[in-house]
């Protein structure tokens, strides 16, 4: 009779063990959908090797803000995209782009030390997350209670930072890589946002240069979109980036190659380059790339 | 007797299988994160879990395409699992050029970590392999210097 009754319990020991599917070991609130039903079909005949050899970090959303940021530039809220109104985004589509852009949004809030508004964006950001069942990746207690108390700006940068890298790691590990594909340009569309609305009132060459060499990252970006093409919401949104790339396009770029030599700089090892890159970007080339980033990025936050 | 019972179906209950790596895993990451300066934002991590290297193959490496800007300030930074003894390498590279490395051949020196000041905006190449191919586990961390 115990055998049974041990036996018994170990079973059902294994069956709880194997019901906890959650990466980071939390239940879900509602529903668990598999993975395989909760993409879009979009990339599904995407070959996971061709999603492989993708570039792992296109658009970050801490580094355009660092630029600014080092370079005196003021915060400026207005710049920021609305947090109303979220759960208007009723498609997965537009949740992830979305989700990418207030993601940068974040960055930008968390570079500036701007932790009070940082809250509203926390917020949103699990509300689109858990809709688009990425959810567990966000620490939201955590990030929540860093920014009420003003902690620390350094955990609260890394937790949101390495939030979006692991949700981005588990969709591409999924069969989800077009919602992947959609989270990486919304941070890269806000973040070349902030920095064309930051020149647009102030003269700067380091942020000018760091726009005009989008045009490198933006052909990266547009290969990883390229491949859902075939999907209708997909091939309009490539569309509105062509626009971007047209008006990049115009921009004279030149490298000279160098050596690279390995020197250690106060016990700190540094590779240091020899090349250099001058960007040439006129004025109105600069005023069509404002021009045109704007309206991309407003159709990117319509509802 | 009982809590023998009780210890063994705790463990069958509670037991996953990534358990098996208790170090080679997210918290390699956490413990790699923790140990940047506070001059360092973090920006990704890179994880590598290689196999030996079997004779007559190529030596196992993990690869990793990244974009880097211009005039940014980078840090590569390798942590290795403790469970395992072999040290980890990257490098980075800009096309087939080799312009960063934990691992100098020539003197034979193992570094933590090595800068740099990214010269032009691209695609760059990560590699992490393990001395000798033998068996490892480690993160790469980018970071962000602030200036």
């Amino acid at each position: 009779m115990n055998q049974k009754v041990l036996g018994l319990l170990l079973l059902l020991g294994v069956i709880l063990s194997s019901c906890n599917s959650n990466p980071n070991g939390e239940s879900g609130d509602g529903l668990d959908v598999p993975d395989s039903l909760l993409t879009t079909n979009i990339g599904s005949d995407v070959d996971k090797a061709a999603m492989a050899e993708i570039i792992q970090n296109i658009s970050s959303p801490v580094e355009m803000s660092a630029l600014l940021k080092e370079e005196g530039i003021e915060f400026n809220y207005k710049f920021l995209s609305p947090t109303d109104n979220i759960d208007e985004f009723n498609t997965n589509f537009k949740q992830a782009l979305n989700l990418g852009v207030l993601g940068a949004d974040m960055g930008y809030l968390n570079m500036y030390n701007k932790t009070g508004a940082v809250l509203n964006y926390i917020t949103a950001i699990k509300e689109l997350s858990d809709v688009l069942k990425v959810g567990q990746f966000f620490n939201f207690e955590t990030l929540k209670r860093l920014a009420t108390n003003s902690e620390n700006i350094d955990s609260l940068m890394y937790i949101s930072v390495s939030s979006f890298d692991n949700m981005d790691s588990y969709l591409r590990e999924n069969n989800r890589s077009d919602i992947s594909a959609l989270l990486v340009t919304g941070v890269w569309i806000e973040g070349l946002f902030l920095a064309t609305q930051v020149v647009k009132e102030n003269e700067n060459d380091k942020v000018k240069q760091r726009i005009g060499e989008q045009g490198i990252v933006l052909e990266q970006l547009m290969i990883v979109l390229n491949l859902y093409k075939k999907d209708k919401r997909f091939f309009e949104l490539i569309t509105e980036f062509e626009k971007i790339q047209k008006a990049l396009s115009k921009v004279k770029i030149k490298v000279e190659e160098g050596e690279t030599e390995m020197v250690e700089v106060d016990g700190v090892l540094m590779a240091v380059s020899n090349s250099k890159t001058s960007v040439e970007v006129t004025d109105s080339q600069l005023k069509d790339i404002i021009k045109v980033v704007e309206e991309v990025r407003t159709y990117v936050i319509k509802y | 007797m009982r809590k023998i019972f009780i210890i063994l179906l705790l463990s069958v209950a509670f037991f996953k299988p990534q358990d098996l790596q208790a170090q080679c895993n997210a918290s390699l990451v956490t413990v790699c994160s923790s140990k940047l300066s506070a001059d360092a934002t973090y920006l990704k991590e890179l994880r590598a879990r290689l196999q030996p290297q079997e004779s007559g193959q190529q030596l196992p490496v993990a690869r990793f395409s990244l974009l880097l800007n211009s005039g940014n300030h980078y840090r590569f930074s390798i942590c290795n699992a403790q469970e395992f003894p072999a040290k980890a390498i990257l490098q980075l590279y800009d096309q087939d050029k080799l312009v960063g490395t934990t691992y100098f051949a020539k003197t034979k020196q193992h570094y933590p970590a090595f800068d740099f000041i990214c010269p032009k905006t691209g695609v760059y190449k990560v590699l992490i392999s393990f001395e000798d191919g033998k068996e490892g586990c480690a993160v790469g961390i980018l970071s962000l210097i602030k200036k």
